[in-house]
This record gives structure tokens, sequence and C-alpha cells, in this order.
């Protein structure tokens, strides 16, 4: 199988650096100064108990939240959230950051094709043509191209899910960014989901993936990140993390997950 | 029974020519009301004043003045600006001027109603503003709104036939010349009921079908 | 402001019609929503064609045919009847949707409730669910009253000297068509403006009462 991912950025040994990121909404604080490096090429689990801020830590990178203060760094650009931030400067860091979100967000109202080829088409200036190849060519990756002319809605959760991970390939990211992106399917489905995933990391793709299957943050990931109240209070190898938990809130989430 | 068969074949012509024009007054107003109320919804929430100002200005008046008041303003009262308009061209631009009050409302209701994971969704993929618009927002919103903008165009077909007042040879005027020359008003406006009630009537199932069918896909 | 004062003397036969139109509209509502909601196809299938007929005709027909066409022999409709009654029945079948939806809205658990508790029929519709239907239709029933509000212009044209009609009066005698039209359409955007205040007003205390 040919290499999905672009190739993984050559200068530099990370793909993502957080620097003392902060949010708050009015007096609730939700980062508290956190901090991240991710090297390219590797997959990284976030994980911690609901509220923990791993969602608004994740939409801080692509700036779908807006961070009071630190610096966002993806692949060489750079943003600091303390300064105005232009739509110039935007626009790279998001092309360069690709997302999956829990619910999808696909566009209903286009066809499978459409949702893949339409970012394509106004984002990289690709002709139609062009990017309705390159969308076949992901969707036949995904195992669905015979849903091209369908609408999401014909599609099952599992397979809206991929689309939303073709749609976000197809405009060549070096970096995904996922939340939770099985929460929302029976865990049948949400099987096809991760073999996908897998996949992509096995093709050396950057990954930042929030989520609360175990056996993924166990098996797939090289580094695995414990956040609560806002923080990152571990970090490290996952089978260690697993094994022997440092923090005693590690610990509790941990035993409550692996419980049910 | 035997009066209104009578009337029929008499004035059958007439009253469908009267329908002709309320069916074109129908047209252009929807025409004309939907290409304004998006830029008036656009403008109702924008952040540039002046543009906010005078989209709020035309469509509180549009909404909250009876179409009989813009008919008559703009029949009656423009000529004593010196401008002065056939009372088709008049009719058109007053019931334009309801329709795109009311439309911006639905549509504004519409754009309000897209799911956020959409907006995010686009942009997440790096869209810019004006893309997100053109190319989610303002589709979605639009098919959200289509079953109240459906049902609003059938209120304004009815609507027509208060162009009657402004001397428009619609529907409604066509039954009420005929009526004062056949002596029997109530066959007339009988026939000129079922009329618009032929073509309100499904036309409002129609409307009831695509809200379901829409409430099924989305 | 003699324009002002000339057009405002309408202003009380304009409220008086909403009013009035409001009124028969409610009465006609109540067995046209029995209609609707009857165990009977027939019954049923009726009342859905009678309201679907006076919605797909313009009031303006139905009050050219109560006021022009009604007569036996010397009797005849004043012009203010056959506006009253025209927008009545009109109101009456979208007033009926309104209070379908209202009903509708109000979970099937209140129902059932209702008939596991063993309350009679009439202590059901006072007490449970009139209450609570009543509560989500005010909304839909304040739009419609501000809707009738505006519709009520038209009995201006069977010659019920209400505000239009005296607009266009003056709109011919003063020579200042623009604005006094322009006034006539502030009067009544003001107009609607306290007829909104109140139903919230309403809706606020209507929600405290069914809260407890
Ligand atoms: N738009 C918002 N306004 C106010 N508070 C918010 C907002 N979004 C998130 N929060 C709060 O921020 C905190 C962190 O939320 P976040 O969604 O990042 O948690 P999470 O770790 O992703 O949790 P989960 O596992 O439930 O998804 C929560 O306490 C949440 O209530
Ligand atoms: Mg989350």
């Amino acid at each position: 199988m040919q290499s999905i991912a672009t190739d993984p950025l050559t200068t530099g040994q990370t793909a993502v650096r957080v620097t003392n990121l902060a949010k708050a909404y009015g007096d609730h604080v939700v980062l508290r100064d956190v901090s991240l490096e991710v090297a390219p090429g590797t997959v990284t689990a976030l994980i911690g108990p609901s509220g923990a801020g791993k969602s608004t830590l994740l939409r801080c990178m692509n700036l779908l939240e807006r961070p009071d203060r630190g610096q966002i760094e993806i692949c060489s650009h750079r943003i600091d959230a303390s300064k105005a931030i232009s739509a110039k400067a935007l626009a790279p860091l998001r092309r360069s950051a690709g997302m999956v979100f829990q619910h999808f967000n696909l566009f209903p109202h286009m066809t499978v094709l459409r949702n893949i080829s339409l970012p394509q088409q106004r984002i990289l200036g690709r002709s139609r043509e062009e990017a309705d190849t390159k969308s076949m060519e992901l969707l036949a990756r995904m195992g669905l191209a015979d849903k091209a002319k369908q609408y999401p809605s014909r599609c099952s959760g599992g397979q809206q899910q991929r689309i939303a991970i073709a749609r976000a390939l197809a405009l060549g990211p070096e970096v995904m960014l996922f939340d939770e992106p099985t929460s929302a399917l029976d865990p049948e489905v949400g099987v096809e989901v991760l073999e996908v995933m897998k996949e992509l990391a096995a093709d050396g793709m950057t990954m930042i993936v929030v989520t609360h299957e175990m056996g993924f943050a166990e098996n797939v990931s090289d580094t695995l990140v414990v956040m609560a109240d806002g923080g990152i209070i571990e970090q490290g190898d996952p089978q260690r993390i697993m094994r022997d938990p440092q923090h005693e809130r590690t610990r509790r989430f941990l035993r409550a997950v692996l419980e049910r | 029974m035997n009066t209104i068969f009578q009337d029929i074949l008499d004035y059958g012509p007439a009253l469908l020519g009267g329908l002709r024009i309320s069916l074109a007054l129908t047209g252009l107003s929807l025409l004309f009301g939907t290409i304004l109320a998006l830029v008036f919804a656009l403008g109702i929430t924008s952040r540039n004043k002046a543009f906010r100002w005078t989209s709020t200005f035309f469509v509180e008046i549009g909404r909250g003045a009876p179409a009989l008041v813009l008919l008559q303003l703009m029949y009656y009262g423009l000529p004593n600006a010196d401008i002065t308009l056939s009372s088709f061209t008049s009719a058109t631009l007053a019931l334009t001027w309801t329709a795109s009050a009311y439309m911006a409302e639905y549509i504004r209701g519409g754009l309000a109603a897209v799911p956020g994971g959409e907006i995010e969704g686009a942009q997440a993929l790096g869209m810019s503003q004006q893309d997100t618009l053109r190319y989610v927002t303002i589709p979605q919103g639009i098919r959200i709104a289509l079953p109240a903008l459906m049902g609003f165009a059938v209120l304004l077909f009815q609507a027509t036939s208060l162009a009657y007042s402004v001397a428009v040879p619609e529907l409604m005027s066509q039954a009420y010349s005929a009526g004062s020359s056949s002596f029997n008003y109530l066959s007339l406006f009988i026939i000129a009921g079922a009329i618009y009630a032929a073509i309100s009537i499904p036309a409002t199932w129609l409307s009831v079908g695509v809200e379901k069918h829409l409430a099924k896909h989305l | 402001m003699e324009l002002l004062k000339a057009i405002a003397l309408g202003l009380p036969m304009t409220l008086l019609v909403t009013a009035v139109a409001l009124g028969i509209g409610s009465i006609v509502a109540l067995p046209l929503l029995a209609g609707l909601r009857s165990g009977k196809t027939a019954v049923r299938f009726l009342t859905r064609a009678i309201i679907d007929l006076l919605r797909g005709i313009p009031p303006v027909v139905w009050l050219f045919l109560l006021f022009y066409g009604i007569s036996a022999g010397s009797f005849r409709l004043s012009a203010f009847g056959a506006g009253v009654i025209g927008l009545g029945v009109v109101a009456g079948a979208y007033l009926t949707e309104i209070f379908r939806g209202a009903l509708g809205g109000i979970k099937a658990g209140q129902w059932e409730a209702s008939e596991a508790l063993g309350l009679d029929r009439f202590t059901m519709w006072s007490k449970v669910i009139g209450p609570q239907g009543l509560r989500v239709a005010i909304p839909g029933f304040t739009t419609y009253a501000i809707g009738l509000l505006k519709d009520s212009s038209i009995v201006s044209t069977i010659g019920v000297a209400e505000i239009v009609y005296l607009t266009q009066q003056s709109a011919r005698t003063s020579g200042q068509g623009i604005t006094v039209y322009f006034i006539a359409a502030a009067v009544y955007i003001m107009l609607s403006m306290p007829i909104g205040m109140l139903s919230r007003n309403l809706d606020i205390k209507m929600r405290k009462a069914v809260a407890r």
C-alpha cells in the first residue's frame, strides 16, 4: 500500500510544539499553561477524565478555540496566541493540521465525493477533475468507492467517519488531530475506523488522538499523555504508564476506565 | 348552481387572464424578494453599521406594516414625490418589500440553525470565512428555511389579491368587475375563491411534503 | 400632527376588529380542533377539508363574498359584520393548527399519567393538558394575533373606517401620501410591540404556574 501520509517533516525534530497554552471560559480555567511536544511520525494518545480539557487542547491547536496565551507551532507554522492572529497566518496552520471530530461534521447537503473534493478545490486550488481523482483514490483506500455519489445521511456512522478522515487527508496534512473519533460509534463499527487509523499510523502520519479506547492508546500510540484539571499530569511510554502509573489521578482514572 | 356554470363560461377567460397577472406578481416579487432577503439576512447580523441599519429598517417596516399600507404607499403615496409608477410596478415593489422582509427572517433563522459542527468542520479544513458561508452555511441554511419559505410563497400568492386595491387587473379585480356586470357577486367570488384554493391548497401540501422529506434526510 | 390625529381616529376600530376576529377565531377553533382529533376518519377528513379551504382562499375574497355576495331579501351583512366574521373564521383555521401543534408538544407521558391516575376527561383537559397546551400555544397565538392586527387593514376595502381607511382618505386630501403611509406603518409597528411584550410577560407567569 502506497503511503497516504505526506513525507514526515525533515526539518527539526518536532511536528507539533505547544508552549504554555492557557485558556479560560470566564472564571473557569480549562487549560493551565500546557506544554507538549510531538515528534514527527509518532502517535500521541491523549487520555483523561471528562472535563480535563482534552478537546479544548486539541481545538486550540488549530485555533477552532482561541487560546488566551501561549504558542502553537505545527510544522514550522507558528502562532502566538497573545497577539492578533491574521487569517493569512491561520490558513497554512489549519492546512497542515487535519481534524477529525466525534460527530464527523460532514456537509449533509453534498454528496460524499463533493464533501472531499470541494475543500481541495477551494483551499488547494485543484481543478474539479484533479480533486475528484484524489477523492476517489482515498475513498477506494477506505473501501468506500461505491459511496461516492451518496449523501452522508445514507452512510453508517463508521463509514461517515472514514469519509471525514478521507476529507481531511485529501488536503495533505502533516499532522492529524482526532477528537474521540469512535465515541459516537457502536464498538463493532468503531473497529473499522480504528483500522484505518492504524494504517495511517503505520504509514508514518503524525497523529494526536483524544480517545477512550485504551487498547488503541496502549498498542498503537507511541506516547501516552494523561490530562486532568486542565493540565498534563503524566506522559511517556504507554505500556509503562498503563502498568505503573506514577500519579494518583492517573491510577484512579485507569481503574475507572478498565473496570468498565 | 346554474349561474355558476354560466358565469364560468362567460367570465372564465377574463378570470384566467387575471390569474396570470396574480401569478406574475407572485413570481416577480418572490424572485426579487429572495435576492433581497438574502442580502437583508446577512445585513441584520452584519458588523457593518450602515449595512445593519438599512437592512433592519427595511425588514422592520416590511414585516411590521400591513402589505396593504405598502401597496398604497407605492401607488398613492409616491406620486406626491413625483414618482408615478404603473399599478403593476408599484404592486411588485410593495410585495417585494413585504416578501423580502419576511423571507429575510426565515433565512436568518435557517442560517442560525445550521449545526455548529458543520461550520467547524469547514473551518478546521481551513476554508475561508467567505467559502464557509458560500458552500456550507448558506446552502444548508436555505435548505432548513425552505419549508417556511414555501409556506410563505403561498401566503404571498394570496396577498396578491390585495393588489386589487391599487387597480392591478389581477384575479380579484376581474372577479369584482365581472360581478358588477353580472349582478351576481356571490357566484363570481365563489369561482375566484375556488381558483385561489386550487393553487394554494396543493402548494401547501407540497411545502409540507418538502418539510417531511427534508426532516428525514438531514 | 394633524395627519397623525386623522389616522389615530381609526385606531379603536383596528383594535376592535382585531379583538373580535380573534375571539371568533378562538371559538371557531375549538370544534375544528375536536374534529381533527375525532376517532371517525370521515369527521377528520371533513375538518381537514374545511381548514384547508378556509386557509386556501385569501381573506379579501372571504370578505367580499360575505359583504357583496350574501343577501337574503333586504338583509345584508354590515361591513363590520362581514369583516369580523370573514377574518374570524379564517383565524379559526389558523388557530386550530396552532393549538394542535401545542397539544402535540405535550409529552405522551402526561396523557398516559392522567389516564393511569383515572382522571376524568374534564379534569384532564382543565388541569393537566389545557394549562400546559395553552402555555406552549402562547408564542404561536401572539404571532398570529400580531399578523391579524395587520390583516385587519383588509376591512378597509369594504369600507370599515379603521387606520388604513382613514390613511387613504387623508392621503387623498392632504397630498402628503408618503408621510401619511409612513405614519400608518409606524402606528402598526408600535401596536405590535406591546402585544409581543404582553405575551412574554404572560409566558413567564404561565411558566411559573406550570413549573410548580
Ligand atoms: N464553550 C465553552 N464554554 C464554557 N465552558 C466550556 C466550553 N467548552 C468547554 N468548556 C469547559 O471546559 C472544560 C474542559 O472541556 P473539554 O471539552 O476540553 O473536556 P474533555 O477533556 O474533552 O472532556 P470529555 O472527555 O468529556 O470530552 C469542561 O469543564 C467544560 O465544561
Ligand atoms: Mg472532549
